[in-house]
């Protein structure tokens, strides 16, 4: 029965030996993909899912990239849904949850070669 | 210098004024009674606030009493120390 069903279903088949070789792969340990202590103590810009932009001290991180963000400020949007470059508000020392992060770069270290004017 | 980890800074806000931004425009602010592994989050006397992400004008929308469970999966960010004065 097990065996007619895995042969009608070719995608379950070939899922189970991906499984199998990944199970071969695993090392015991997995290392953080960033290593943010570089970045420690440097100004960095996070963006967020949902479209947020912060940018602030990095203080701390875990495993999971949830921050610690000092002098954190958040820099608002524009009537045109972009993201201002001027208006800003201040949320000071701030906790960022890793699992809505969408990027993290430097401040410093970086330029804009491109801004998008709505006029 | 001693590494700051996230959850324990969330860990030491416990009983401290909080302040919670969401994915959306909405916010919440109170006594951070407790979370857990998934930044669930329990805060008491709770207020709502909607903020426009365009001018950062916060309104409050009402005010809970008693215990709230704030659901880890839209918090994208916690202040310790509850809402920045000016905004």
């Amino acid at each position: 029965m097990s065996e007619r069903s895995s042969e009608h279903n070719p995608q379950r088949a070939h899922s189970q030996q991906q499984n199998n070789q990944r199970k071969k792969f695993e090392s015991p340990k997995r290392e953080a993909i960033l290593d943010l202590a570089k970045y420690k103590d440097t100004k960095v810009r996070v963006k967020l899912m949902g479209g947020r932009l912060v940018v602030g001290v990095i203080k701390g991180y875990d495993q999971l990239m949830n921050l610690v963000l000092d002098e954190a400020i958040e820099h608002l949007k524009n009537a045109n849904d972009e993201i201002s470059k001027d208006k800003t508000r201040e949320l000071g020392f701030t906790v960022i949850r890793g699992t809505i992060l969408v990027s993290i770069s430097p401040v410093e270290g970086s330029e804009v070669i491109y801004v998008q004017t709505s006029e | 210098m001693a590494e700051i980890l996230p959850l324990e800074v969330i860990d030491k806000t416990i009983n401290q004024p909080v302040w919670i931004i969401l994915q959306s425009e909405r916010e919440f602010t109170g006594t951070l009674v407790g979370f857990d592994d998934f930044v669930n989050v329990i805060i008491q006397d709770a207020t709502e606030w909607t903020t426009s992400q365009t001018t950062g004008i916060s309104e409050k929308v009402m005010e809970h009493h008693g215990r709230l469970l704030l659901s880890g999966n839209n918090i994208n960010m916690l202040v310790p120390g509850g809402r920045r004065s000016g905004n």
